[in-house]
Protein backbone atom coordinates (compact mmCIF):
# COMPACT_ATOMS: atom_id res chain seq x y z
CA UNK A 1 0.00 0.00 0.00
CA UNK A 2 2.76 2.40 0.85
CA UNK A 3 4.67 1.43 -2.25
CA UNK A 4 2.75 3.69 -4.57
CA UNK A 5 2.83 6.55 -2.11
CA UNK A 6 6.60 6.37 -1.76
CA UNK A 7 7.22 5.81 -5.40
CA UNK A 8 5.69 9.05 -6.50
CA UNK A 9 7.93 11.56 -4.71
CA UNK A 10 10.96 9.48 -5.52
CA UNK A 11 10.11 9.52 -9.18
CA UNK A 12 9.58 13.25 -8.94
CA UNK A 13 13.02 13.73 -7.43
CA UNK A 14 14.71 11.66 -10.07
CA UNK A 15 13.05 13.11 -13.09
CA UNK A 16 11.07 16.24 -12.48
CA UNK A 17 12.76 17.61 -9.27
CA UNK A 18 14.34 20.99 -9.51
CA UNK A 19 17.91 21.47 -8.38
CA UNK A 20 19.15 24.52 -6.57
CA UNK A 21 22.95 24.71 -6.69
CA UNK A 22 24.94 27.43 -4.98
CA UNK A 23 28.47 27.91 -6.20
CA UNK A 24 30.92 29.89 -4.11
CA UNK A 25 33.82 31.38 -5.99
CA UNK A 26 36.61 33.77 -5.21
CA UNK A 27 36.85 36.53 -7.77
CA UNK A 28 37.43 35.59 -11.36
CA UNK A 29 40.29 33.15 -10.95
CA UNK A 30 41.01 30.12 -13.06
CA UNK A 31 39.42 27.68 -10.64
CA UNK A 32 36.29 29.81 -10.41
CA UNK A 33 35.92 29.86 -14.19
CA UNK A 34 36.52 26.13 -14.42
CA UNK A 35 34.02 25.35 -11.70
CA UNK A 36 31.32 27.45 -13.28
CA UNK A 37 31.89 25.95 -16.74
CA UNK A 38 31.84 22.42 -15.31
CA UNK A 39 28.67 23.11 -13.39
CA UNK A 40 26.88 24.59 -16.40
CA UNK A 41 27.69 21.62 -18.58
CA UNK A 42 26.60 19.23 -15.84
CA UNK A 43 23.28 21.06 -15.58
CA UNK A 44 22.72 20.85 -19.26
CA UNK A 45 23.76 17.27 -19.81
CA UNK A 46 22.58 15.55 -16.66
CA UNK A 47 19.69 17.66 -15.43
CA UNK A 48 18.20 18.80 -18.71
CA UNK A 49 18.31 22.31 -17.41
CA UNK A 50 16.17 21.48 -14.35
CA UNK A 51 18.43 23.54 -12.16
CA UNK A 52 19.12 26.99 -10.90
CA UNK A 53 22.73 28.00 -10.40
CA UNK A 54 23.33 30.67 -7.79
CA UNK A 55 26.86 32.08 -7.76
CA UNK A 56 28.39 33.87 -4.80
CA UNK A 57 31.67 35.74 -4.94
CA UNK A 58 33.06 35.44 -1.40
CA UNK A 59 35.44 38.31 -1.99
CA UNK A 60 32.46 40.60 -2.49
CA UNK A 61 30.11 38.91 -0.06
CA UNK A 62 31.91 37.80 3.05
CA UNK A 63 28.72 37.45 5.07
CA UNK A 64 27.51 34.77 2.68
CA UNK A 65 30.78 32.89 3.17
CA UNK A 66 30.32 33.14 6.95
CA UNK A 67 26.73 31.92 6.73
CA UNK A 68 27.63 28.77 4.83
CA UNK A 69 31.05 28.35 6.46
CA UNK A 70 32.91 28.43 3.16
CA UNK A 71 36.57 27.84 3.97
CA UNK A 72 37.81 26.82 0.57
CA UNK A 73 36.78 27.94 -2.90
CA UNK A 74 35.38 26.94 -5.27
CA UNK A 75 32.72 25.18 -3.22
CA UNK A 76 29.39 23.88 -4.41
CA UNK A 77 26.39 23.40 -2.16
CA UNK A 78 23.42 21.36 -3.23
CA UNK A 79 20.71 23.37 -1.51
CA UNK A 80 17.75 21.45 -2.88
CA UNK A 81 16.66 18.75 -3.00
CA UNK A 82 17.63 17.82 0.54
CA UNK A 83 19.86 16.58 2.09
CA UNK A 84 22.39 19.26 1.57
CA UNK A 85 25.76 18.28 0.09
CA UNK A 86 29.01 20.17 -0.25
CA UNK A 87 31.57 19.57 -2.98
CA UNK A 88 34.94 21.30 -2.82
CA UNK A 89 37.09 22.05 -5.82
CA UNK A 90 36.67 23.09 -9.45
CA UNK A 91 34.34 20.11 -10.15
CA UNK A 92 36.72 18.63 -12.71
CA UNK A 93 36.10 15.07 -11.54
CA UNK A 94 32.66 14.63 -13.07
CA UNK A 95 31.79 11.09 -11.88
CA UNK A 96 32.64 12.13 -8.33
CA UNK A 97 30.44 15.20 -8.56
CA UNK A 98 27.54 13.22 -10.00
CA UNK A 99 27.78 10.67 -7.22
CA UNK A 100 27.85 13.44 -4.64
CA UNK A 101 24.76 15.05 -6.17
CA UNK A 102 23.00 11.67 -6.25
CA UNK A 103 22.83 11.81 -10.03
CA UNK A 104 25.02 8.87 -10.96
CA UNK A 105 21.99 6.58 -11.22
CA UNK A 106 20.10 8.78 -13.65
CA UNK A 107 23.15 9.07 -15.82
CA UNK A 108 23.37 7.34 -19.21
CA UNK B 1 82.82 47.38 12.31
CA UNK B 2 79.26 46.28 12.15
CA UNK B 3 76.62 48.87 12.79
CA UNK B 4 74.36 48.46 15.74
CA UNK B 5 71.51 46.12 14.80
CA UNK B 6 68.24 47.96 14.49
CA UNK B 7 65.74 46.19 16.72
CA UNK B 8 62.70 44.85 14.87
CA UNK B 9 59.30 46.02 16.12
CA UNK B 10 57.65 43.60 18.54
CA UNK B 11 54.31 42.98 20.13
CA UNK B 12 54.50 41.99 23.81
CA UNK B 13 52.58 38.79 24.52
CA UNK B 14 52.22 39.65 28.21
CA UNK B 15 52.46 35.94 28.91
CA UNK B 16 54.38 35.61 32.18
CA UNK B 17 58.05 35.15 31.33
CA UNK B 18 57.65 34.75 27.56
CA UNK B 19 58.52 38.31 26.60
CA UNK B 20 61.83 37.99 28.44
CA UNK B 21 62.68 34.92 26.38
CA UNK B 22 61.54 36.62 23.16
CA UNK B 23 63.37 39.80 24.17
CA UNK B 24 60.25 41.90 23.99
CA UNK B 25 57.57 39.85 22.27
CA UNK B 26 56.51 38.41 18.92
CA UNK B 27 57.56 40.09 15.66
CA UNK B 28 55.03 42.78 14.75
CA UNK B 29 53.13 42.23 11.54
CA UNK B 30 54.74 38.86 11.00
CA UNK B 31 53.92 35.22 11.35
CA UNK B 32 54.99 33.11 14.31
CA UNK B 33 54.59 29.39 14.65
CA UNK B 34 53.76 27.49 17.84
CA UNK B 35 54.18 23.76 17.47
CA UNK B 36 53.90 20.93 19.93
CA UNK B 37 52.23 17.64 20.68
CA UNK B 38 48.68 17.16 21.86
CA UNK B 39 48.11 18.81 25.23
CA UNK B 40 51.26 20.89 25.11
CA UNK B 41 49.38 24.16 25.49
CA UNK B 42 49.44 25.58 21.96
CA UNK B 43 45.82 26.65 22.12
CA UNK B 44 46.30 28.30 25.51
CA UNK B 45 49.36 30.16 24.24
CA UNK B 46 47.44 31.52 21.25
CA UNK B 47 44.36 32.32 23.30
CA UNK B 48 46.36 34.08 25.97
CA UNK B 49 48.19 36.16 23.38
CA UNK B 50 44.86 37.28 21.93
CA UNK B 51 43.07 37.78 25.24
CA UNK B 52 45.80 39.83 26.84
CA UNK B 53 45.92 41.94 23.70
CA UNK B 54 42.15 42.32 23.50
CA UNK B 55 41.90 43.24 27.17
CA UNK B 56 44.53 45.91 26.60
CA UNK B 57 42.57 47.25 23.63
CA UNK B 58 44.29 45.43 20.77
CA UNK B 59 41.59 43.36 19.00
CA UNK B 60 42.21 39.95 17.50
CA UNK B 61 40.67 37.11 15.51
CA UNK B 62 40.85 33.53 16.74
CA UNK B 63 40.42 30.89 14.05
CA UNK B 64 39.76 27.41 15.33
CA UNK B 65 40.11 24.50 12.94
CA UNK B 66 39.56 21.77 15.47
CA UNK B 67 37.46 22.77 18.44
CA UNK B 68 34.05 24.39 18.33
CA UNK B 69 33.81 28.07 19.21
CA UNK B 70 31.78 27.03 22.24
CA UNK B 71 34.57 24.74 23.49
CA UNK B 72 37.13 27.50 22.96
CA UNK B 73 35.03 29.91 25.00
CA UNK B 74 34.69 27.37 27.79
CA UNK B 75 38.41 26.61 27.87
CA UNK B 76 39.19 30.30 28.01
CA UNK B 77 36.72 30.86 30.81
CA UNK B 78 38.52 28.28 32.93
CA UNK B 79 41.57 30.59 32.75
CA UNK B 80 39.42 33.58 33.67
CA UNK B 81 39.15 35.02 30.15
CA UNK B 82 35.65 35.94 29.12
CA UNK B 83 35.72 35.67 25.35
CA UNK B 84 32.00 36.24 24.98
CA UNK B 85 32.37 39.61 26.67
CA UNK B 86 35.34 40.48 24.47
CA UNK B 87 33.36 39.47 21.38
CA UNK B 88 30.48 41.61 22.48
CA UNK B 89 32.80 44.54 23.04
CA UNK B 90 34.12 44.09 19.50
CA UNK B 91 37.59 43.18 20.75
CA UNK B 92 37.58 39.63 19.54
CA UNK B 93 36.10 37.43 16.85
CA UNK B 94 36.09 33.65 16.83
CA UNK B 95 35.95 31.93 13.48
CA UNK B 96 34.95 28.30 13.60
CA UNK B 97 36.69 27.01 10.50
CA UNK B 98 35.81 23.37 10.69
CA UNK B 99 35.15 21.22 7.71
CA UNK B 100 32.50 18.68 8.55
CA UNK B 101 34.52 15.88 6.99
CA UNK B 102 31.79 14.67 4.63
CA UNK B 103 32.57 17.19 1.91
CA UNK B 104 33.38 15.66 -1.45
CA UNK B 105 36.64 16.78 -3.05
CA UNK B 106 36.67 17.25 -6.76
CA UNK B 107 39.42 19.17 -8.46
CA UNK B 108 41.60 22.03 -7.37
CA UNK B 109 40.61 24.53 -4.70
CA UNK B 110 42.20 27.09 -2.36
CA UNK B 111 41.57 28.77 0.99
CA UNK B 112 40.29 32.05 -0.41
CA UNK B 113 37.01 31.47 1.40
CA UNK B 114 38.74 31.24 4.75
CA UNK B 115 40.84 34.30 4.06
CA UNK B 116 37.71 36.20 3.12
CA UNK B 117 35.98 35.25 6.34
CA UNK B 118 38.99 36.08 8.50
CA UNK B 119 39.57 39.29 6.58
CA UNK B 120 35.96 40.32 6.98
CA UNK B 121 36.07 39.86 10.74
CA UNK B 122 39.47 41.52 10.99
CA UNK B 123 38.15 44.58 9.18
CA UNK B 124 35.01 44.66 11.27
CA UNK B 125 36.82 44.74 14.63
CA UNK B 126 40.02 46.38 13.35
CA UNK B 127 42.03 43.36 14.42
CA UNK B 128 45.82 43.55 14.57
CA UNK B 129 46.35 40.02 15.80
CA UNK B 130 45.30 36.70 14.32
CA UNK B 131 45.67 33.27 15.87
CA UNK B 132 45.04 30.18 13.77
CA UNK B 133 44.72 27.20 16.03
CA UNK B 134 45.43 23.67 14.77
CA UNK B 135 46.27 24.66 11.22
CA UNK B 136 47.36 21.08 10.59
CA UNK B 137 43.70 20.06 10.56
CA UNK B 138 43.09 22.32 7.57
CA UNK B 139 46.24 21.15 5.83
CA UNK B 140 45.09 17.58 6.07
CA UNK B 141 42.40 18.28 3.49
CA UNK B 142 45.10 18.69 0.86
CA UNK B 143 46.92 15.46 1.50
CA UNK B 144 49.63 16.70 -0.82
CA UNK B 145 52.83 18.41 0.29
CA UNK B 146 53.06 20.59 -2.79
CA UNK B 147 49.57 21.99 -2.39
CA UNK B 148 50.00 22.37 1.34
CA UNK B 149 53.01 24.53 0.66
CA UNK B 150 51.36 26.72 -1.92
CA UNK B 151 48.40 27.30 0.38
CA UNK B 152 50.67 28.07 3.32
CA UNK B 153 52.53 30.59 1.19
CA UNK B 154 49.24 32.15 0.20
CA UNK B 155 48.18 32.32 3.85
CA UNK B 156 51.52 33.74 4.93
CA UNK B 157 51.52 36.39 2.20
CA UNK B 158 47.95 37.33 2.98
CA UNK B 159 48.68 37.77 6.69
CA UNK B 160 51.88 39.70 6.04
CA UNK B 161 50.27 41.96 3.43
CA UNK B 162 47.71 43.01 5.98
CA UNK B 163 50.35 43.61 8.65
CA UNK B 164 48.70 41.16 11.01
CA UNK B 165 50.75 39.83 13.90
CA UNK B 166 49.84 36.19 13.76
CA UNK B 167 50.41 32.95 15.60
CA UNK B 168 49.80 29.70 13.76
CA UNK B 169 49.66 26.60 15.86
CA UNK B 170 50.42 23.18 14.49
CA UNK B 171 50.23 19.80 16.14
CA UNK B 172 53.37 17.75 15.88
CA UNK B 173 53.93 14.23 16.99
CA UNK B 174 56.79 12.83 18.92
CA UNK B 175 59.12 10.34 17.37
CA UNK B 176 59.87 10.37 13.69
CA UNK B 177 61.44 13.61 12.68
CA UNK B 178 60.31 15.97 15.41
CA UNK B 179 57.87 18.19 13.60
CA UNK B 180 59.67 18.27 10.29
CA UNK B 181 56.44 17.28 8.59
CA UNK B 182 55.86 21.00 8.68
CA UNK B 183 59.42 21.92 7.86
CA UNK B 184 58.15 24.46 5.37
CA UNK B 185 56.20 26.24 8.12
CA UNK B 186 59.35 26.45 10.21
CA UNK B 187 61.08 28.04 7.30
CA UNK B 188 58.24 30.40 6.48
CA UNK B 189 57.56 31.73 9.96
CA UNK B 190 59.70 34.49 11.43
CA UNK B 191 59.54 33.09 14.93
CA UNK B 192 59.18 29.43 15.84
CA UNK B 193 58.26 28.31 19.35
CA UNK B 194 58.27 24.66 20.25
CA UNK B 195 56.22 23.39 23.18
CA UNK B 196 57.02 20.05 24.69
CA UNK B 197 55.11 18.00 27.18
CA UNK B 198 57.15 15.14 28.57
CA UNK B 199 57.38 12.90 31.56
CA UNK B 200 60.49 13.13 33.72
CA UNK B 201 60.76 10.62 36.52
CA UNK B 202 57.01 9.95 36.42
CA UNK B 203 56.13 13.62 36.70
CA UNK B 204 54.74 15.49 33.73
CA UNK B 205 56.78 18.56 32.86
CA UNK B 206 56.43 21.16 30.17
CA UNK B 207 59.26 22.82 28.29
CA UNK B 208 59.26 25.70 25.84
CA UNK B 209 62.02 26.46 23.39
CA UNK B 210 62.39 29.17 20.80
CA UNK B 211 63.85 27.55 17.69
CA UNK B 212 64.34 30.65 15.62
CA UNK B 213 63.62 34.35 15.58
CA UNK B 214 64.50 36.26 12.42
CA UNK B 215 66.21 39.54 13.13
CA UNK B 216 66.21 39.16 16.88
CA UNK B 217 68.07 37.54 19.71
CA UNK B 218 66.21 35.23 22.07
CA UNK B 219 66.70 33.02 25.10
CA UNK B 220 68.02 29.79 23.66
CA UNK B 221 67.41 27.42 26.55
CA UNK B 222 64.54 25.13 27.24
CA UNK B 223 62.27 26.88 29.70
CA UNK B 224 59.89 25.06 32.01
CA UNK B 225 56.35 26.33 32.06
CA UNK B 226 53.10 25.48 33.71
CA UNK B 227 49.55 26.08 32.61
CA UNK B 228 48.22 27.66 35.75
CA UNK B 229 44.89 29.10 36.73
CA UNK B 230 45.64 32.29 34.88
CA UNK B 231 47.33 31.01 31.77
CA UNK B 232 50.89 30.09 30.95
CA UNK B 233 53.68 30.83 33.40
CA UNK B 234 57.26 30.50 32.26
CA UNK B 235 60.44 30.61 34.27
CA UNK B 236 63.14 32.24 32.26
CA UNK B 237 66.53 31.94 33.84
CA UNK B 238 68.19 34.13 31.27
CA UNK B 239 69.64 36.89 33.37
CA UNK B 240 69.31 35.58 36.88
CA UNK B 241 73.00 35.87 37.67
CA UNK B 242 73.21 39.51 36.67
CA UNK B 243 70.35 40.75 38.75
CA UNK B 244 71.21 39.12 42.05
CA UNK B 245 71.20 41.63 44.85
CA UNK B 246 74.49 41.97 46.71
CA UNK B 247 74.71 40.45 50.17
CA UNK B 248 73.27 42.72 52.80
CA UNK B 249 73.96 43.58 56.42
CA UNK B 250 74.33 40.94 59.11
CA UNK B 251 71.22 39.47 60.62
CA UNK B 252 71.25 37.46 63.80
CA UNK B 253 70.80 33.72 63.44
CA UNK B 254 68.78 33.88 66.63
CA UNK B 255 71.54 32.03 68.48
CA UNK B 256 74.27 34.12 70.17
CA UNK B 257 76.66 31.20 69.95
CA UNK B 258 76.20 30.77 66.21
CA UNK B 259 76.33 34.53 65.69
CA UNK B 260 79.73 34.46 67.37
CA UNK B 261 80.93 31.70 65.02
CA UNK B 262 79.63 33.69 62.04
CA UNK B 263 81.26 36.90 63.13
CA UNK B 264 77.92 38.53 63.85
CA UNK B 265 75.36 36.43 62.02
CA UNK B 266 74.17 35.58 58.53
CA UNK B 267 74.46 38.10 55.73
CA UNK B 268 70.96 39.12 54.69
CA UNK B 269 70.08 38.31 51.06
CA UNK B 270 72.49 35.39 51.20
CA UNK B 271 71.79 31.74 50.71
CA UNK B 272 72.64 29.58 53.69
CA UNK B 273 72.77 25.82 53.65
CA UNK B 274 72.34 23.84 56.86
CA UNK B 275 73.42 20.26 56.27
CA UNK B 276 73.39 17.29 58.56
CA UNK B 277 72.00 13.83 58.97
CA UNK B 278 68.54 13.17 60.31
CA UNK B 279 68.03 14.39 63.87
CA UNK B 280 71.05 16.66 64.09
CA UNK B 281 68.86 19.75 64.56
CA UNK B 282 68.53 21.38 61.15
CA UNK B 283 64.86 22.27 61.55
CA UNK B 284 65.51 23.47 65.10
CA UNK B 285 68.29 25.76 63.90
CA UNK B 286 66.10 27.14 61.09
CA UNK B 287 63.18 27.62 63.48
CA UNK B 288 65.35 29.52 65.93
CA UNK B 289 66.19 31.89 63.10
CA UNK B 290 62.52 32.21 62.13
CA UNK B 291 61.51 33.02 65.69
CA UNK B 292 64.26 35.62 66.10
CA UNK B 293 63.41 37.25 62.77
CA UNK B 294 59.71 37.46 63.60
CA UNK B 295 60.60 39.14 66.89
CA UNK B 296 62.49 41.76 64.89
CA UNK B 297 59.27 42.25 62.84
CA UNK B 298 60.77 40.57 59.79
CA UNK B 299 58.67 38.15 57.78
CA UNK B 300 59.61 34.53 57.22
CA UNK B 301 58.14 32.12 54.68
CA UNK B 302 58.78 28.52 55.74
CA UNK B 303 58.41 25.89 53.00
CA UNK B 304 58.24 22.51 54.67
CA UNK B 305 58.46 19.33 52.64
CA UNK B 306 59.13 17.14 55.64
CA UNK B 307 56.23 17.44 58.06
CA UNK B 308 52.86 19.06 58.60
CA UNK B 309 52.55 22.48 60.21
CA UNK B 310 51.08 20.97 63.39
CA UNK B 311 53.83 18.37 63.68
CA UNK B 312 56.50 20.97 63.10
CA UNK B 313 55.10 23.39 65.70
CA UNK B 314 54.75 20.60 68.26
CA UNK B 315 58.26 19.37 67.55
CA UNK B 316 59.75 22.82 67.96
CA UNK B 317 57.76 23.41 71.13
CA UNK B 318 59.43 20.39 72.70
CA UNK B 319 62.78 21.93 71.76
CA UNK B 320 61.81 25.17 73.51
CA UNK B 321 61.05 27.15 70.37
CA UNK B 322 57.49 28.46 70.31
CA UNK B 323 56.55 29.50 66.79
CA UNK B 324 52.91 30.21 67.60
CA UNK B 325 53.33 33.92 68.46
CA UNK B 326 55.10 34.43 65.13
CA UNK B 327 52.24 32.71 63.30
CA UNK B 328 49.66 34.74 65.20
CA UNK B 329 51.36 38.03 64.37
CA UNK B 330 51.57 36.85 60.74
CA UNK B 331 55.31 37.28 60.66
CA UNK B 332 55.66 33.59 59.89
CA UNK B 333 53.90 31.70 57.14
CA UNK B 334 54.35 27.96 56.95
CA UNK B 335 53.56 26.33 53.62
CA UNK B 336 53.65 22.57 53.62
CA UNK B 337 53.42 20.14 50.73
CA UNK B 338 54.26 16.59 49.94
CA UNK B 339 56.97 16.71 47.29
CA UNK B 340 55.21 13.95 45.36
CA UNK B 341 51.93 15.85 45.34
CA UNK B 342 52.76 17.76 42.16
CA UNK B 343 55.47 18.41 39.64
CA UNK B 344 58.41 20.67 40.46
CA UNK B 345 57.05 23.39 38.17
CA UNK B 346 53.82 23.52 40.16
CA UNK B 347 55.79 23.58 43.41
CA UNK B 348 57.70 26.54 42.03
CA UNK B 349 54.55 28.42 41.04
CA UNK B 350 53.11 27.76 44.49
CA UNK B 351 56.21 29.10 46.23
CA UNK B 352 56.41 32.14 43.95
CA UNK B 353 52.75 32.93 44.51
CA UNK B 354 53.26 32.73 48.27
CA UNK B 355 56.29 35.02 47.93
CA UNK B 356 54.32 37.54 45.87
CA UNK B 357 51.52 37.60 48.39
CA UNK B 358 53.42 37.38 51.66
CA UNK B 359 56.52 39.37 50.68
CA UNK B 360 58.90 37.65 53.10
CA UNK B 361 62.26 39.05 54.20
CA UNK B 362 63.55 35.53 54.66
CA UNK B 363 62.69 32.13 53.26
CA UNK B 364 63.38 28.71 54.74
CA UNK B 365 63.21 25.59 52.64
CA UNK B 366 63.14 22.39 54.66
CA UNK B 367 64.58 20.26 53.12
CA UNK B 368 66.16 20.33 49.68
CA UNK B 369 66.90 16.61 49.98
CA UNK B 370 63.13 16.02 49.80
CA UNK B 371 62.88 17.89 46.51
CA UNK B 372 64.16 14.91 44.56
CA UNK B 373 60.80 13.33 45.29
CA UNK B 374 59.22 15.94 43.02
CA UNK B 375 60.26 13.70 40.18
CA UNK B 376 63.96 13.50 39.48
CA UNK B 377 67.35 14.98 40.36
CA UNK B 378 66.99 17.26 37.37
CA UNK B 379 63.51 18.42 38.40
CA UNK B 380 64.76 19.13 41.93
CA UNK B 381 67.78 20.97 40.60
CA UNK B 382 65.64 23.11 38.27
CA UNK B 383 63.22 23.88 41.07
CA UNK B 384 65.97 24.96 43.46
CA UNK B 385 67.98 26.93 40.91
CA UNK B 386 64.94 28.88 39.83
CA UNK B 387 63.61 29.42 43.31
CA UNK B 388 66.97 30.57 44.63
CA UNK B 389 67.37 32.73 41.50
CA UNK B 390 64.16 34.60 42.30
CA UNK B 391 65.05 34.79 45.99
CA UNK B 392 68.39 36.36 45.15
CA UNK B 393 66.85 38.80 42.69
CA UNK B 394 64.55 40.00 45.44
CA UNK B 395 67.24 40.22 48.10
CA UNK B 396 65.58 37.65 50.34
CA UNK B 397 67.65 35.68 52.82
CA UNK B 398 67.34 32.01 52.12
CA UNK B 399 67.99 29.11 54.46
CA UNK B 400 68.05 25.66 52.95
CA UNK B 401 68.31 22.53 54.98
CA UNK B 402 69.72 19.36 53.53
CA UNK B 403 69.66 15.92 54.97
CA UNK B 404 73.07 14.71 53.98
CA UNK B 405 74.70 11.72 55.52
CA UNK B 406 78.33 12.32 56.29
CA UNK B 407 80.36 12.78 53.15
CA UNK B 408 82.44 15.14 51.13
CA UNK B 409 81.79 18.78 50.66
CA UNK B 410 80.21 18.14 47.27
CA UNK B 411 77.46 16.01 48.73
CA UNK B 412 77.06 18.48 51.51
CA UNK B 413 76.14 21.23 49.12
CA UNK B 414 73.21 19.21 47.99
CA UNK B 415 72.49 18.35 44.42
CA UNK B 416 75.36 20.18 42.83
CA UNK B 417 74.45 23.80 43.18
CA UNK B 418 77.11 24.89 45.58
CA UNK B 419 77.86 28.02 43.56
CA UNK B 420 74.67 29.77 44.62
CA UNK B 421 75.18 28.84 48.25
CA UNK B 422 76.91 31.62 50.20
CA UNK B 423 77.27 29.92 53.56
CA UNK B 424 77.40 26.30 54.65
CA UNK B 425 76.80 25.08 58.18
CA UNK B 426 77.30 21.45 59.01
CA UNK B 427 75.68 19.67 61.93
CA UNK B 428 76.76 16.22 63.03
CA UNK B 429 76.55 13.66 65.78
CA UNK B 430 79.64 12.75 67.74
CA UNK B 431 80.10 9.73 69.88
CA UNK B 432 80.93 11.14 73.30
CA UNK B 433 81.43 7.91 75.21
CA UNK B 434 78.26 7.39 77.23
CA UNK B 435 76.17 9.63 75.04
CA UNK B 436 75.74 11.09 71.60
CA UNK B 437 76.61 14.74 71.31
CA UNK B 438 76.09 17.27 68.53
CA UNK B 439 78.61 19.51 66.83
CA UNK B 440 78.24 22.50 64.56
CA UNK B 441 80.78 23.76 62.02
CA UNK B 442 80.76 26.74 59.68
CA UNK B 443 82.31 25.41 56.47
CA UNK B 444 82.03 28.54 54.43
CA UNK B 445 80.59 32.01 54.76
CA UNK B 446 81.02 34.33 51.79
CA UNK B 447 81.78 37.93 52.57
CA UNK B 448 82.29 37.30 56.22
CA UNK B 449 84.78 35.93 58.66
CA UNK B 450 83.85 32.78 60.49
CA UNK B 451 85.10 30.33 63.06
CA UNK B 452 86.85 27.22 61.83
CA UNK B 453 86.16 25.20 64.92
CA UNK B 454 83.63 22.50 65.49
CA UNK B 455 81.60 23.62 68.47
CA UNK B 456 79.45 21.35 70.58
CA UNK B 457 75.80 22.30 71.12
CA UNK B 458 72.78 20.90 72.89
CA UNK B 459 69.14 20.90 72.03
CA UNK B 460 67.37 21.36 75.35
CA UNK B 461 63.80 22.03 76.37
CA UNK B 462 64.80 25.69 76.37
CA UNK B 463 66.26 25.81 72.87
CA UNK B 464 69.74 25.41 71.45
CA UNK B 465 72.62 25.99 73.85
CA UNK B 466 76.31 26.34 73.27
CA UNK B 467 78.28 25.16 76.32
CA UNK B 468 81.48 26.95 75.30
CA UNK B 469 81.26 30.59 76.16
CA UNK B 470 81.34 31.91 72.58
CA UNK B 471 81.79 35.62 72.59
CA UNK B 472 80.07 37.86 70.11
CA UNK B 473 82.46 39.60 67.66
CA UNK B 474 82.09 42.97 69.29
CA UNK B 475 83.77 41.59 72.39
CA UNK B 476 86.60 39.99 70.44
CA UNK B 477 89.85 41.84 69.91
CA UNK B 478 91.43 42.52 66.51
CA UNK B 479 88.41 41.40 64.49
CA UNK B 480 87.13 44.76 63.30
CA UNK B 481 87.39 44.09 59.58
CA UNK B 482 85.41 41.09 58.41
CA UNK B 483 87.68 40.79 55.37
CA UNK B 484 90.45 39.64 57.68
CA UNK B 485 88.37 36.73 58.81
CA UNK B 486 89.34 33.17 58.13
CA UNK B 487 88.33 31.83 54.78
Amino acid sequence: MSKALQARPRAKKGQGGHYLLRLFMAGNGQNSQKALANLRSLCKEHLNGRCTIETVDVVKNFQAAVRDNILVTPALILVAPRPRVMVLGNLSDLPKVLTALRLSGSES
Amino acid sequence: MLGKRKPIPKVPTQIAGLDEILEGGLPRGRTSLACGGPGSGKTVLGLEFLCRGAMAGDPGVFVTFEESAKAVRMNALSMGWDLAALEKAGKMAIVEARLSGDEVLSGDFDIQGLLTIVGGHATRIRARRVVMDALDVLLRVYGDVQRERSELSRLHDWLTDRGLTSVLSVKTYRGGDDGSQYEFLDFMADCVIRLDHRVLGQVATRRLRVIKYRGSGFGTNEYPYVIGERGIVLFPLTKAELTHKPLGAKVSSGLPGLDAMLDGGFRSASCILIAGSSGTGKTTLASAFARAASRRDEKVLYLSFEESEEAMIAGMLSAGIDLRPALRSQKLLIQTALPEAMGSDNHLVRALEAMDKFKPDHLILDAISACVRMGSEQAAFDYLMRLVGVIKERGITCILTNQSLAGGCEELSGIGFSSVVDAVIQLRFVDAGQEIGRQILVIKSRGSGHSNRREPFYITGQGIEFPNNLRPPSARAGQADPKDGAR
